[in-house]
């Protein structure tokens, strides 16, 4: 029995290097019912691009790819006043990169391997976006501002190392204290700020544009 | 009587005067000469009809002990025992002669003096040998003492018969002190109680234990604090046997090599952590794609599996949640270890530039690889201190200069020139080679890890140097030229790191 491929859920570019990704994401997406198109390099994409329809559309993209690189190609798009909300896909644990590709205006990060609900839930924010054609980024909401005026001092050092791409053993030696102790700190600044996943935190704070270079 | 002394008729007395090879004077009453026969007349340079009838003092006796001698007459003329005296003679031409003399008295029958006979011995040659002698034993105990080593010397029963001026430095004790006391003083447990028998086994059977050769020992101060030390030990016979010990003192050289050994150690362990670092990062890069890959085929089916067509499937389902979830685990296996090697930031403090190259160049070029190399260094006194991680900028270095000695292993000419400068605001460490250069096939990919074209090779050893020298905010790079050979240059800020550390 098959099932039409497209469907209302929306389009998913999906830009990695890698064939056995591509065919594993899209399986999993199809499955979760978006229609998928893959490129195997953001050159393959950008070749096929004036050929797409971008509406209703989301572009997931590998941060670390041989050639034009996602940052990279989510500057061409930007620079070429193309509306497609992007979400990067980095390794496992590598904040520094989604953090930078979330200051240049990705909506969001999926750390590789990903989960069904974390992608749908991605994707799916993505696209509301993408529909209502706007960029949360600009300006933090008030609600925003009110959480994060709750934070300690302390807390919000810690919120400032975490978005700094810092791990806890480290956020501890700066700070001196044991990592336990800034692990605690960080269980209470999702609390506070009503964050459901470390990418939500991370998009919060560079939401509320907090520069974390104190560490570096 | 009438001594046959003063008619010559030849009388066996007489005859023994004039032949005897000793100065033999008689003198009269009063002092004034009788009789100075040949061998005095050899001596003074004087013939015998210049001084008869002289007194001695008036013109053989030297200024200074015209008094003595004239004591020593009266003293001679009031006594029937010979007396004896050492008085120089001055020969007719000024020169001084060293005699030692035997003089008596001869009376005539009324107990009168008649005579004063003065038999000497010219002793002047003896006593410069003697002197000289003297002289020599003295140069010789100081350079004894002034030795760097610790000299002893024991008799066959252990006493101790010599004691150096560094001997008593090292040991704490006076020469005086521990003369005549068993050398087991000297020595910790277990020696200090074997040490008799180690000698008498010795002495019973000749089997030399220690001797003749160095080794290394522990020795006992005063204080008790034991020391590590080189002994020799020879044997000599002065009559009986004795033995001498040279004694160093090696606890600087001690400490040198162990923290030599501890560099290495520490240098070897970063190197390991620094290669498991980049290894780590190219597999969590490649691993993951594959997870990912794994854990989206498997959430497929899990959603496939939720549609109604395949209801009663909810076991599958978890059973697929798991396969995502250990997924999940081995990805944070492999993050948590890429973690823990980017975690080991660099400890910085100050260090003196050069030590650090130099023992980087000491550690390098252990090892058989290295033969035939021939480093020259050329160290810029006015670098100082920087800051800096020591293990990190030495393992950089022992990598140039290991790679160096590998480009350099089919050369003929084999030379390391490792420089440091100081320049504005950097400091410049280089380190160049005769070798066969970077091949072109290299250059581009110089510091990417796994770039290697050496049997073995992991290749990481570039990148590994990068990313120190980057942490550092520093350079490294190659000159790639045409001649043989290549030089590597890594610069390092003056303070840049301090400044932005203590930015917090
Ligand atoms: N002084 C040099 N002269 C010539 N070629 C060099 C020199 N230094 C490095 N290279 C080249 O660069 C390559 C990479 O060096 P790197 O130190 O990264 O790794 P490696 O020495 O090959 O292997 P490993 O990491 O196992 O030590 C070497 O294989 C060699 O071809």
């Amino acid at each position: 029995m098959t099932r039409p491929e497209i469907t209302d859920k929306g389009t998913v570019f999906l830009v990695d290097d890698d064939i056995a990704v591509r065919r594993g994401v899209t399986a999993l997406l199809s499955a979760a019912e978006y229609s998928v198109e893959t490129s195997k390099s953001a050159e393959d994409f950008l070749s096929k691009l004036s050929s797409l329809d971008l509406s209703n559309a989301v572009l997931l993209v590998d941060i670390c790819m041989p050639g034009i690189q996602g940052l990279e190609l989510q500057e061409l798009l930007k620079d070429q006043n193309i509306e497609l909300p992007v979400i990067v896909m980095t390794a496992h644990g590598d904040v520094p990169m989604a953090v930078r590709a979330m200051r240049n205006g990705a909506v969001d990060f999926l750390e590789k391997p990903f989960t069904v609900v974390e992608v749908k839930t991605a994707l799916d924010r993505a696209l509301s976006m993408s529909r209502l054609d706007k960029t949360p980024l600009q300006s933090p909401e008030p609600a925003l501002l009110d959480k994060f005026e709750k934070l300690t001092p302390r807390e919000e050092e810690v919120l400032r190392g975490i978005v700094d791409g810092n791990t806890n053993k480290e956020i501890a030696r700066v700070l001196d204290v044991s990592p336990r102790t800034v692990e605690a700190h960080r269980q209470k600044i999702m609390l506070k700020m009503g964050a459901a996943s470390f990418a939500e935190l991370i998009r919060m704070a560079i939401a509320l544009n907090i520069d974390g270079n104190y560490l570096q | 009587m009438r001594l046959a002394l003063d008619d010559n008729d030849g009388s066996l007395t007489d005859q023994i005067i004039e032949t005897v090879d000793t100065p033999i004077v008689i003198l009269g009453p009063n002092g004034s000469i009788k009789r100075f026969n040949p061998a005095s007349q050899k001596l003074t340079g004087y013939a015998s009809d210049e001084v008869l009838g002289r007194k001695v003092w008036e013109f053989l006796i030297i200024d200074e002990e015209i008094d003595g001698v004239r004591a020593v007459f009266e003293k001679t003329r009031g006594e029937d025992t010979p007396t004896h005296f050492t008085n120089y003679w001055k020969r007719k031409d000024g020169q001084h002669r060293l005699l030692e003399w035997s003089n008596k008295t001869i009376h005539d029958r009324s107990g009168k003096v008649s005579y004063v006979l003065a038999t000497g011995v010219d002793i002047t040659d003896a006593q410069a040998t003697k002197l000289q002698l003297s002289e020599t034993q003295a140069y010789l105990m100081s350079i004894i003492d002034a030795s760097p080593i610790a000299i002893i010397t024991i008799n066959e029963r252990g006493e101790l018969q010599s004691f150096n001026r560094q001997a008593e430095e090292c040991f704490g004790y006076k020469a005086a002190e521990v003369l005549g006391e068993n050398v087991k003083l000297l020595m910790p447990e277990p020696d200090q109680s074997r040490h008799d028998q180690y000698m008498g086994q010795y002495m019973e059977t000749g089997e030399k234990r220690i001797m003749e050769r160095a080794r290394s020992v522990l020795a006992k101060r005063r204080n008790g604090e034991q020391f590590p030390a080189m002994l020799h030990v020879s044997e000599f016979k002065d009559g009986q046997p004795t033995f001498v010990g040279f004694i160093e003192d090696i606890t600087d050289q001690k400490m040198t090599e162990r923290r030599l050994k501890e560099t290495q150690f520490q240098l070897q362990h970063a190197g390991r952590v620094g290669a498991m670092g980049e290894i780590a990062t190219s597999i969590a890069h490649e691993l993951n794609q594959p997870l990912t890959a794994a854990a989206s085929f498997a959430g497929a089916v899990s959603l496939k599996l939720k549609k109604a067509e395949y209801a009663g499937c909810e076991d599958a389902i978890e059973l697929l949640d798991d396969v995502v979830s250990e997924i999940r685990r081995a990805s944070e296996i492999i993050r948590q270890m890429r973690e823990f090697i980017r975690n080991r930031k660099t400890a910085k403090s100050l260090h003196n530039v050069n030590q650090v190259v130099q023992e980087a160049a000491t550690i390098s070029l252990i090892g058989a690889e290295s033969e035939g190399v021939k480093l020259e260094t050329s160290l810029d006194d006015d670098l100082g201190e920087l800051q800096l991680d020591r293990i990190q900028i030495q393992q950089v270095l022992v990598n140039l200069i290991r790679n160096a000695v590998d480009a350099m292993k089919d050369c003929d000419e084999k030379r390391l020139k490792i420089s440091t400068a100081k320049r504005v605001g950097f400091v410049e460490i280089t380190v160049e080679d005769t070798g066969a250069g970077i091949s072109d096939e290299m250059k581009e990919r110089l510091f990417e890890p796994f770039a290697t074209n050496k049997e073995g090779g992991v290749g990481i050893g570039l990148s590994i140097s990068k990313a120190i020298i980057d942490a550092h905010q520093g350079e490294i790079f190659a000159n790639i030229r045409d001649s043989p050979g290549t030089v590597f240059t890594v610069k390092l800020p003056e303070g840049a790191y301090d400044e932005a550390r203590n930015h917090r």
